[in-house]
């Protein structure tokens, strides 16, 4: 028999926000690059598993701090993420298929080349120990790295909120998405925008790897596990940023209450179907990304 | 001169739309190509702007040879734009769709150059509004407001008086007389409305299947030359 109590509830909500916040952090950059460039990269769960490997070599090797890795592992994914864009993927906008296979290769070339320099077995990173502990919160008790992951979530959302909104560089992000024709015509290199928006979407992918790489082992299939619900976050939110954020925490609070009335594998299962019957009444998803791509 | 095509030919895929065009502006002029519908008009814009997918012949602005140049790099040059149909960003706001043109200048952008405020008190008042719900007129303030954002040396203007209520294609067409006159913006004008081209130009060009038929000063633009070229 079920038990609900207040407590229980609030305990589920609560870990509905970790699970939001850890789909929203996997699902960022995701959303920046196909927003942005309509391209659909198979390799972002990579760069996500790029990520924690520079934090856990950066950790292990040079003793470098967890909360300065955190912020390295952005630049090191990010400037990966350029050398690829530059190098392939700029050659293929406007080839949705050709780039879904070519990020598609680029990913098994970054499984192999870790498994190649660290071995398979699985590589941890320690969070500071003050981390280890867990708060209270009424009767909810939960780690605090959890709740740091969830604070992440939001600083992520308010710096890209920022970037986009209120500098130049997002309003040129923004005019090449709408009609890239007329921002060429007053000066915009969409080229460029492209190759800064990809560089970015992978750092937000390291940052994401920096911190699951803390909350599970860290393996060269690891980025397999999240790209899944990267995609279907990017996807039900219709590639827009807000659609994104209200997709992760809808998804993330049903997630938890359906694993606390049934449980963890049947919720997932009851999630999936759900986005299914969805997409199916709305393919756009819930707020599209809009603009004319030309 | 100021904007020099010799023998221009562009392409959209394979399908030549502009014939080796000849065309000159003087620093300073105001140039109306006319023309009936599809005979070209659009194209030669987007072709000075390089937004063809290919093309032939030389393209030059101030002895600067623009044609292997980039769109954006062709706008940093000085070139104003105001499309047909004005193609403002909707989802931004007026400021952000000012804000826009100012990429094309020198100096990076960042700032709304005084002048385009000057001349729109409207589009000052209603910075923060979504640029998506002005009327067509206002629209097209936007679009010149933007346009001269650049700071530009030559302004092309595709149809900007189409589908504008007359009073207000009036009041444009003075905007852009005061442009072109007082602040000396040399500008390209494509235009279907005679008495507009007549009040704004110096100079014509007649279009017809691509090429340019026949070209001169605009006192030379007869009653004539308008029915052999441009009634259907």
């Amino acid at each position: 028999m079920l038990d609900i109590t207040f407590a229980s509830s609030i305990n589920a909500l609560i870990l509905g926000l970790s699970i939001a916040s850890i789909f929203l952090v996997a699902a960022l950059g995701l959303t920046i690059i196909y927003g942005t460039a309509g391209v659909i990269n198979m390799a972002h769960g990579e760069f996500i598993m790029l990520g924690a490997y520079a934090s856990f070599t950066m950790q292990n090797y040079l003793g470098v701090p967890f909360f300065l890795c955190i912020p390295l592992s952005f630049l090191v994914v990010a400037v990966i993420g350029l050398i690829i864009e530059r190098s392939l993927i700029q050659y293929l906008y406007n080839r949705p298929l050709d780039t879904l296979l070519a990020t598609w290769g680029v990913s098994l070339v970054l499984m192999q080349g870790v498994r190649l320099i660290f071995g398979s077995d699985p590589k941890y990173i320690q969070m500071p120990s003050f981390m280890s502990t867990n708060i209270a919160i009424g009767d909810v008790s939960i780690s605090l790295f959890r709740v740091f992951v969830f604070a992440v979530a939001i600083a992520l959302i308010g710096a890209v909120w920022w970037l986009f909104y209120r500098t130049d560089f997002g309003i040129k992000v923004r005019a090449v998405t709408q009609n890239k024709e007329m921002a060429a015509s007053f000066g915009i290199n969409s080229s460029r925008v492209y190759t800064m928006t990809f560089a970015l979407g992978a750092g937000l992918a390291g940052i994401a790897g920096s911190l699951f790489g803390v909350l599970n082992i860290v393996l060269p299939t690891m980025g397999m596990g999240y790209v899944v619900e990267a995609f279907l976050m990017v996807v039900t939110g219709g590639g827009s940023l807000l659609g994104t954020i209200i997709a992760s925490g809808v998804t993330g609070e049903a997630q938890s209450i359906f694993a606390f009335i049934f449980n963890d594998t049947f919720a997932r299962f009851l999630v999936f179907i759900l986005i299914v019957i969805f997409l199916r009444f709305r393919p756009q998803g819930l707020i599209s990304a809009g603009g004319v791509r030309r | 001169m100021l904007l020099k095509l010799n023998e221009v030919t562009s392409y959209y895929g394979k399908t030549p739309i502009l014939k080796d065009v000849d065309l000159d502006v003087p620093k300073g002029s105001c140039v109306c190509v006319l023309g009936r519908n599809g005979v070209g008009k659009t194209t030669l814009v987007r072709t000075i702007m390089g937004l063809v997918d290919r093309m032939t012949g030389t393209i030059s602005l101030a002895g600067e040879d623009l044609t292997d140049r980039r769109t954006d790099e062709r706008a940093k040059q000085g070139i104003g734009y105001i499309p047909q149909g004005r193609q403002i960003l909707g989802k931004f706001t007026v400021r952000e769709n000012i804000l826009l043109g100012g990429f094309a200048r020198k100096s990076g952008g960042g700032d709304i150059p005084e002048r385009c405020l000057e001349l729109f008190p409207y589009l000052r008042e209603n910075l923060g509004r979504r640029a998506g719900l002005l009327s067509g007129g206002q629209q097209q303030q936007l679009a010149i407001a933007r346009a001269l954002a650049v700071e530009p040396q030559i302004l092309l203007l595709d149809e900007p008086t189409e589908g504008i209520q007359p009073n207000i294609v009036a009041e444009i067409g003075e905007t852009l007389r005061m442009l072109n006159k007082d602040l000396g913006i040399t500008m390209i004008l494509t235009e279907q409305h005679i008495k507009v081209a007549r009040k704004l130009g110096d100079l014509f060009v007649m279009m017809d299947n691509g090429r340019v038929v026949e070209q001169g000063p605009i006192s030379e633009l007869t009653d004539d030359v308008v029915h052999r070229h441009m009634t259907v």
